[in-house]
């Protein structure tokens, strides 16, 4: 919906904004004296908590994990009684990469259709869902990626039942009309044409699509722009019935409730609908291996260039994603971070990092520098291969890994001011297919050492491996704009 | 029934808050304006604090020394190169930020609570001590100007920056410079100007600085004391200005922009209003019944109805110190630019000429008291609320009397308040973006 950047933010520079490296840290394991990384527990079920018809999975870093038995719905409980708000989301464990030719950007579209009604909940009745929330000064949205589509809301504690009501509502009962197709067509198609005005979008959607050939990541999140003008009802009514089902989502409840009450409005209102009447369907396409580089280049108009350096890494719940990230933060966070100190201060560019893009399937690693205007891309390119050269040839220090560390302890403290937060990155993990990443993740970070990123380096940053984009700026046509 | 109990509960909200300025503790320390609020965080504290040393205080100078002022400060200090400085930040993931607004030079600053005195004192010394060295100068404007530049082609700055400069007269502190002449101005600027602005601006006259999170007030107030002790000067905010005149003449810009698949509009106008003017509460409520949200009119009109705008709001804006602004933007396809501004100034002429209803009124005083409290759960959101709060020139209190004072706006006064300070007949319209044939 309207603050949705998800299709419209470049990847390349998001690592900190969700990159678990930045927002990722344990809960409650990772204290300042503590020397070595702590060991994940599995915790027993907790008792007398109301969880009859839930079987309790697991418990981790002050999450609960429950499974509810008449379908399968996934429920995460993280309770945090500092502030009278609760955040609740709904993640459904699908995204773009469910989608085909013809119907690209159909998961975006349908999350947009999520806010038009049901028979129960509408406009016209005065209690559509964004009625509700507005009406009691609730923070809310949905978002799209490639992997997952989540809605979600922050509100006083005790509005939580009427959201859940709704959101319960509009898994199976969503109103999917025509009419209101057409009218948000336009709606998608203005987001859309939003995020063509930046240049730098636009690289970092050819890039991907030219680094992912076979796997759907190869098409952005929002959509071509033909699929999002002809895309029929029918087979958003086919996505839907396909989807968006109790055993294909996760709700996820964090801040101030009641266990016991919790469990019971979510059975309530979730506990309706029966399990999916066919098997979620799954995607068993693989990328081919890449045997040589590729390249892309844009022109607009423009002032200034930007070069991103693109490789296919594991999927986000690799054992070697720890090092990627440790890498990253070594290229990328800070003024003593590797590119800052080679391309910023050099002069060659504004900014410049590296990053991510986590997904369920291959990830993508990217390297990027936005160009001073000035600067020839040859040389801003070179730079980041120097860089990363450097690490294949001669490692990382041990006082940059011990720096990186210190600041994921820092970041555990930081993560537990806000509910919607922590919500928000339990969805990513839960799109890269696994939220106990949300723990673990940063505790396999302190584990890292100077080899290991030396090796991750040598291991996927190999020049015939690379997709490279230039975003070249040309000066404006003669007699454009009026 | 169940929509009664929560209309009674925020009617309470006043006095059940009460406690939240009890939380506060508001003193002079070291000649600045501190206020320390202990939440319920634990480990992590966040420090915001501002001062007047904006764009605006130039005046008839270089436009572009009070940012390039603010961009010199983590670049090292009498003590500490700017590698040494972030290299203590980063090895205690503490993060400090300056930032250069109209009025303000904001700070920034997170970390753990053992690490407050390292910052406090970092921020002190890079304030009071900055190195100010000609290399580090000439990397600077380098920077400012490759990011003004960078900038030129996006339509939402430009958009924006042609309507504060049609609505707000020469003298004022929002009217911006243009573009070009930040550039010039940068390319020009000496180190020697630097200098003369931070000896003139930099000072604890007028700073304020909230810290917030899991802080003892007497501990922070200690480190404040003793890093900030001697420190002197600082000048006032601009508050009284040539004041915009709220009926300006209408006028249409267009800002050309190549290969635009997206038009930025904008239409309003100035205000004359600040945010503590008797009818400023009136009118920002009544806004917020126009554009704010997915249930604001112009939203259900413009986008849920017509399918014109992934975006459109309407705001009050930039009227903390100075009187402000209020405008509308979205953004349109150029096929859809006249279409939707024909819609767009349908919803407003309606809301003009008829006013708000009392159902209206009712249902948004609920959810902006609901949204302001939502907003206060974090700490960081509770710093930044104390310290615009205190640049309004509110005390502490107001976190609680807020909500009263929304609850306390009538019906006659919403509706009388946008008649009297708002035209739809004399607002400025700009349109930014390839503003010609489309695709569709």
């Amino acid at each position: 919906m309207l603050l949705n950047l998800d299709d419209s933010r470049p990847r390349v520079l998001r690592r900190a904004q969700w990159s678990p490296g930045v927002l990722c840290a344990a809960i409650c394991a990772l204290q300042a004296s503590a020397a070595p990384a702590p060991t994940p527990t599995v915790a027993p079920a907790p008792a007398d908590l109301g969880t009859a018809g839930f079987t309790h999975v697991k418990s981790l870093g002050g999450i609960d994990e429950y499974r509810l038995d008449h379908n399968g719905l996934t429920v995460l409980l993280a309770a945090d009684h500092s502030a009278p708000v609760v955040t609740f989301e709904v993640t459904y464990r699908v995204g773009s990469r469910n989608e085909v030719t013809g119907v690209t950007g159909a998961t975006h579209i349908l999350e947009h259709m999520m806010f038009k009604g049901s028979d129960a909940f509408n406009d016209a009745k005065g209690n559509s869902i964004k009625q509700m929330l507005e009406r009691v000064g609730g923070q809310f949205n949905a978002s799209t990626g490639a992997d997952r589509t989540n809605y979600f809301a922050t509100i006083g504690k005790e509005n939580l039942e009427g959201y859940i009501a709704i959101e319960a509502d509009r898994m199976r009962n969503l109103w999917l009309h025509e009419s209101d197709r057409q009218s948000e067509m336009t709606v998608v198609r203005n987001e859309y044409e939003r995020g063509k005005n930046d240049p730098d979008n636009v690289l970092v959607e050819e890039v991907t699509a030219a680094a992912y050939v076979a796997l759907p990541y190869h098409h952005p999140t929002i959509g071509w722009r033909s699929d999002i003008e002809h895309v029929p009802i029918s087979k958003l009514r086919d996505f839907y019935n396909t989807f968006y089902w109790p055993n294909n989502a996760t709700v996820t409840v964090v801040g101030d409730f009641d266990t016991a009450n919790a469990l019971a409005l979510i059975k309530k209102y979730y506990g309706a609908y029966p399990h999916s009447p066919e098997a979620i369907p799954t995607i068993y396409t693989e990328e081919p291996p890449q045997t040589g580089e590729r390249r892309v280049v844009v022109k607009r108009p423009g002032e200034a260039g930007t070069v991103i350096i693109a490789h296919k890494v594991p999927n986000g719940r690799d054992a070697d994603q720890p090092a990627l990230e440790m890498l990253d933060a070594i290229l990328s966070s800070g003024k003593n971070a590797r590119l800052y100190r080679a391309l910023v201060d050099q002069g060659l560019a504004l900014s410049a990092g590296s990053g991510t893009d986590l997904h369920y399937d291959l990830s993508l690693h990217t390297l990027y520098a936005a160009m001073n205007p000035g600067t020839e891309h040859q040389a801003a390119e070179k730079a980041l291969w120097t860089e990363i050269d450097k690490i294949k040839a001669s490692g990382v220090s041990a006082a940059e890994v011990a720096r990186v560390k210190q600041q994921y302890i820092a970041q555990d403290a930081y993560k537990r001011d806000g509910t919607a937060a922590i919500a928000s990155e339990l969805s990513e993990w839960i799109g890269v297919g696994d939220w106990t990443l949300y723990v673990t993740f940063p505790q396999k970070v302190q584990e890292v050492t100077p080899a290991d990123v030396q090796r991750v380096a040598k291991k996927y940053f190999n020049e015939d491996e690379t997709t490279t984009g230039w975003f070249v700026p040309v000066a404006e046509k003669a007699g454009a704009g009026s | 029934m169940r929509q009664g109990l929560m209309i009674i509960m925020l009617m309470l909200s006043g006095s059940a808050l009460a406690s939240m300025a009890e939380h506060a503790q508001r003193a002079n320390t070291a000649g600045i304006d501190v206020i320390t609020y202990r939440t319920q965080v634990k480990d992590m504290v966040v420090i915001v604090a501002a001062l007047p040393a904006g764009d605006a205080m130039a005046e008839s100078g270089n436009a572009a020394v009070p940012t390039l002022s603010g961009m010199m400060l983590d670049r090292g200090t009498k003590l500490l190169d700017m590698f040494a400085i972030a290299d203590k930040l980063d090895s205690v993931g503490a993060e400090v930020a300056f930032e250069v607004g109209t009025q303000s030079l904001h700070i920034k600053a997170k970390c753990l609570k053992k690490d407050l005195p390292l910052v406090i004192g970092l921020i002190a010394s890079e304030l009071r001590t900055p190195a100010l060295l000609p290399a580090e100068f000439a990397k600077a404007k380098q920077q400012f100007i490759g990011g003004l530049q960078a900038s030129a082609q996006n339509s939402g700055a430009r958009a924006r920056e042609a309507f504060e400069r049609n609505i707000y007269p020469d003298g004022h502190p929002n009217r911006p410079h243009t573009l070009a002449e930040f550039v010039a101005a940068a390319k020009s600027a000496t180190l020697d100007e630097v200098k003369a602005f931070q000896a003139k601006y930099y000072g604890p006259a007028h700073m304020a600085m909230v810290v917030a999170g899991d802080v003892s007030d007497a501990d922070t107030r200690a480190e404040i004391a003793k890093a900030f002790s001697g420190w002197s000067g600082g000048q006032d905010f601009i508050r009284s200005s040539a004041k915009s005149s709220a009926a300006s003449a209408a006028r249409e810009v267009t800002v050309p922009l190549a290969d635009k698949p997206s038009v930025t509009v904008i239409l309003g106008q100035a205000t004359g209003l600040r945010y503590r003017d008797p009818d400023a509460l009136a009118l920002r409520v009544g806004t917020a019944i126009l554009g704010r949200g997915f249930t604001g009119r112009l939203m259900a009109a413009v986008r849920d109805r017509e399918g014109l705008t992934y975006g459109i709001n309407a705001v009050v804006a930039d009227d903390s110190i100075s009187d402000g602004a209020w405008d509308v933007s979205a953004s349109f396809a150029p096929a859809l630019l006249q279409k939707g501004i024909a819609s767009t100034r349908r919803e407003l002429d309606r809301w003009w000429k008829d006013g708000v209803t009392a159902q209206e009124l009712a249902v948004r005083k609920q959810g902006i008291i609901g949204d302001y409290l939502v907003g206060l759960s974090t700490t960081g959101g509770l710093a930044d609320q104390v310290l615009i709060n205190v640049q309004r020139g509110y005390d502490v209190s107001w976190l609680d009397e807020y909500s009263q004072a929304v609850n306390a706006v009538t019906l006659a006064q919403v509706n009388a308040a946008i008649k009297a300070h708002l035209n739809p007949e004399s607002m400025v319209l700009v349109e930014a973006g390839s503003v010609g044939p489309s695709p569709h």
